[in-house]
């Protein structure tokens, strides 16, 4: 029972901790520029590929790891650059069409150029191990995933607590024009703002693409919807809001896989994408109000 | 607008865009019949059913200024619900045999247009419901929600066998879908469409586009107005759902999803999502290049197989390549030219200048919106 | 040369000229004042300086240098920094960080120091609260950040848009001394305003703008023996019209 509850624990938290990187990762440019990314699930798969090609050389995986995010974050940085650049000032809409398109363009080259074929990347043999400690059995991946995701949140405080970008993007978030009449680069913050959210990417990819066990070019598509419901419960405009939608999205997801009978986890999807619509209904800034005093610090 | 034929001229401007569109669907539905290639012809029909789908958004996104993500659900529900009453219980047995033979539904057998209308009809109960709560939404927030209410009812239409076979394909639909009822349907499409754009409701909604607030306190009731744009939109797309099931005779879910989405939108942000005729020429031109380009992937691809001389020179399968064209040519109009190739006017017949400037050419785009319709 | 020289300015918003051909000087040291009812386009040439709105036709030189076409971000490199109308501080950071990133152009870290030292010594309330994120400040408390933050750029110019606007007559009051004690600092100061009775006690010389226009140039003492403008303008019963629509 205790073993029970510390497992659902472990594996929520790991899920949660993940869940809430890809929110973290959509709200911190959508709150610059107010544009939800849609192909930001490509960014993931980009990630897995970099495993996959990457995984070919000699190399230790953790520095296989370290290439591939970079790859993700150079690919938010070209998103940002190529197609996003040039349609900043248009409605939200026509950004959210075009973020549409880049994933369809993304997803269709991985077709082209790799394979329709899901790839089997090379990961750390740990990864499918599990530890016991007073009788509690524990998914290393679990474990990883929720040390990796707390690191990953720690990092990003520090940084837009103690470093001068990270002070920009705050004060961007808050008040765009402003910011750029204190002399703070619109570009720079921007592309600030997508470096994070192509790291949040890679970092997610490592435990999703361990966790799947292979990629392919659709991989992308459930973590951005995971990424849509945590932010939008999360209430779109908060840091805080987005990792707090992920949590609860995952211990969500894994109390109902855990205690709910099969047929009615079927509709899972179904359940939570309704809850996206009601909560945009009811308040279209989502549940946590950007409140001056708590917001993300 | 000049001219002296000032009692005909109201009637004339108003027909012309619709004749035209219409004719060009003529034109092509023509040229399908005479080719007599029935790979060519299939090609054709899908185009007008995609056609009557992207005026039918068209409806909706040019009125109102709102993206939908959401149009396929409709799509989607349309298809299933049609099939409930065109099939008789025995094909039942055969597409869904989950359905239980105890229900109501299962007794029902119509014929194929009044199963198309209960498609349509089945979409607007549902879009219509869901629409009342959603017109409230802007921007995004409304893109977002009909996006969701896609992935809503994709994995509702998964589990609930009784009615859609789940993921399974359903099999063995009849094919009453033609050629040139597609290509008449989609006139209709137009024609309806083009004249809701036309009608009070339609520039009112137009009007309040720039300003919700402003419009409002004019009296303008745009949430109403919204609803019967994206009512009308939602009925079409059941109802093009139900020509398409009947023409292309076995789907499952997967057939109404992101790729059918994307495809869609592509085809009216190419095409300008302001007017009726950018839907039109976008649905076309997107279709025909993409056929195009597949040959060049078939080709390729089977040059590549067997080994030819040209063959050995192709490195890798060519796969996705249509959708990359399409993809990056979605992306470069949103940049380059974000009112699409139509921006925002329509086709018109050929008009007299009292200046005398001359004939105009056969098509001539007409020019009177001097401020071209901000996009989408 | 004046320090800043605005001449010939014409702003657009579409179909509305906000702005048309108002030109106007700054020289180091003086306080200018721009006034003018709603509408008259005081704030709009103020956000063309800035670089926030394109102008239409018309030149603005900074030290020398043309301003037209720079962005945003460049303008206080240049030495001019803005407070904007509604004070413009952003909530959800500390007071503390508000005025760092006021300083985002600063590269000596010491000298944030101490400026952060400086202005919060000059504003007692913004030291208590330091720590605090600023969206829970009063208006007032506000506005003061708002100025500190400015003055964390070292600027030579500062442009105040309409400081007054939303506080009570006692914080009126303490901005208008606040803007004196500038002043006394040696900064060029141009101030937007339609506090006209304040504004003319402490600028040198003061431009009027109407329906986009100047239409007054001179002293406060020359405004003052205008009977037309004392009535108008002093006396709150406006006869300037809205911004006329093309």
């Amino acid at each position: 029972m205790i073993s029970d509850v510390a497992q659902y624990l472990v594996t929520s938290l790991s899920l949660g901790g993940l869940y809430a990187l890809m929110a973290l990762g959509l709200i911190i440019v959508y709150g610059i520029l107010k544009l939800i990314n849609f192909a930001y699930g490509e960014l993931v798969m980009v990630a897995g590929y970099g495993l996959l090609i990457f995984g070919r050389s000699p190399w230790p995986w953790i520095i296989v790891a370290i290439l591939s995010v970079i790859c993700a974050v150079i690919a938010a940085l070209l998103m940002e650059r190529i197609a996003f650049r040039p349609v900043r000032h248009a409605s939200p809409t026509t950004m959210l069409i075009t973020s549409f398109a880049v994933s369809a363009l993304l997803q269709n080259l991985a077709l082209l150029t790799i394979s329709p074929r899901p790839q089997v990347p090379r990961l750390p043999s740990i990864f499918i191990r599990n530890l016991t400690f007073r009788g509690i059995r524990i998914d290393v991946l679990d474990l990883s995933g929720l040390i990796v995701s707390i690191l990953a949140l720690i990092a990003l405080t520090v940084f837009l607590r103690r470093t001068v970008i990270g002070l920009s993007l705050r004060a961007a978030a808050d008040d765009f024009t402003m910011t750029r009449l204190m002399g703070v680069r619109a570009n720079m913050v921007i592309a600030a703002a997508f470096a994070i959210s192509g790291f949040m990417a890679g970092i997610v990819a490592l435990f999703w693409i361990g966790n799947a066990r292979s990629t392919t070019p659709t991989i992308g598509l459930e973590p951005v919807l995971i990424a849509f419901i945590a932010s939008v419960v999360g209430g779109m405009s908060s840091l805080k809001g987005a990792v707090v939608g992920g949590y609860v999205l995952g211990f969500l997801t894994i109390g109902l896989q855990t205690w709910l009978p099969q047929e009615v986890n079927a509709y899972r999807n179904a359940v939570l994408f309704g809850i996206v619509i009601v909560v945009l209904l009811l308040r279209p800034d989502g549940i946590i109000r950007p409140a001056y005093s708590r917001e993300a610090r | 607008m000049s001219g002296s034929s000032f009692e005909l001229k109201p009637l004339l401007a108003r027909i012309s865009t619709p004749a035209i569109l219409a004719s060009i669907v003529i034109v092509i539905a023509a040229i399908a019949t005479l080719r007599n290639d029935i790979v060519f012809e299939r090609v054709v029909t899908v185009m007008f059913i995609h056609l009557l789908l992207v005026v039918a958004l068209q409806a909706f996104m040019g009125n109102s200024g709102l993206g939908s993500f959401g149009q396929y659900a409709f799509v989607l529900i349309g298809a299933y619900s049609s099939i409930w009453f065109s099939l008789s219980p025995d094909q039942k047995n055969l597409a869904l045999p989950d359905m239980p033979q105890t229900w109501w539904l299962y007794e029902q057998h119509t014929s194929f247009l009044v199963a198309a209308v209960m498609g349509g009809l089945t979409a607007l109960l549902v879009g219509g419901l869901l629409g009342i709560a959603l017109v409230r939404l802007r921007g995004a927030s409304f893109t977002i929600a009909t996006f969701a209410f896609l992935i809503v009812i994709h994995s509702v239409a998964l589990q609930w066998r009784q009615v859609t076979r789940g993921s399974r394909t359903v099999l063995g639909i009849p094919q009453y879908t033609t050629l040139w009822d597609a290509a008449l349907w989609a006139i209709v499409a137009i024609v309806i469409v083009y004249a809701f754009k036309e009608s009070t409701i339609g520039l009112k909604l137009r009007a309040s586009r720039e300003d919700e607030d402003a419009a409002s306190s004019v009296g303008v009731n745009v949430k109403l107005m919204r609803w019967m744009a994206w009512s009308l939109s939602v009925f079409l797309s059941g109802f093009g759902g139900a020509l398409w099931a009947h023409f292309i005779q076995q789907f499952s879910p997967q057939s109404f999803y992101l790729k059918e989405t994307f495809l869609i939108i592509a085809m009216l942000v190419i095409g300008g999502s302001g007017s009726v005729s950018g839907a039109t020429i976008g649905a076309i031109a997107v279709a025909l290049s993409s056929e195009g380009m597949r040959q060049i992937e078939n080709w390729w691809n089977l040059n590549r197989q067997t080994g030819t001389r040209v063959g050995e020179f192709l490195p890798f399968q060519l796969i996705g390549f249509t959708e990359i064209v399409i993809a990056i040519s979605m992306i470069l109009v949103l940049i380059l030219r974000p009112t699409g190739i139509m921006a925002g006017r329509e086709l018109r017949g050929p008009r007299r200048k009292s200046g005398g400037s001359g004939p105009k050419p056969e098509l001539a785009v007409d020019g009177s919106n001097p401020v071209p319709e901000p996009n989408l | 040369m004046s320090l800043l020289e605005v001449a010939d300015l014409h702003v657009r918003y579409g179909a509305i000229v906000a702005v048309r051909g108002v030109s106007l000087r700054v020289e180091e040291g003086e306080a200018v004042g721009l006034i003018g009812v709603n509408g008259a386009g005081k704030s709009t040439t103020m956000s063309a300086i800035m670089g926030v709105v394109k102008p239409e036709r018309g030149s603005v030189v900074f030290a020398g240098e043309s301003l037209v076409g720079v962005p945003p971000e460049a303008v206080i490199r240049k030495g001019l920094a803005p407070v904007m109308e509604g004070r413009r501080i952003f909530p959800t950071l500390t007071v503390e960080e508000n005025l760092k990133i006021g300083a985002a152009t600063v590269k000596d870290k010491e000298q944030i120091a101490a400026d952060i030292e400086k202005w919060s010594t000059f504003f007692p309330v913004l030291k208590e609260r330091l720590g605090k994120p600023a969206g829970t400040l009063s208006g007032g408390q506000q506005q003061m950040l708002a100025v500190a933050r400015a003055m964390m750029s070292r600027p030579t110019m500062v442009l105040m848009d309409e400081p007054s606007l939303g506080l009570s007559p006692k914080l009126v009051g303490e901005i208008f001394d606040l803007i004196r004690q500038l002043r006394e600092l040696g900064m060029s100061i141009l101030l937007v305003e339609q506090n006209v009775r304040m504004t003319l006690d402490v600028v040198d010389r003061v431009y009027l703008l109407s329906t986009g226009k100047v239409d007054f140039e001179g002293t406060p003492a020359e405004l003052r023996a205008r009977g037309d403008v004392e009535r108008a303008y002093l006396h709150g019963t406006s006869s300037a019209t809205k911004p006329a629509v093309q």
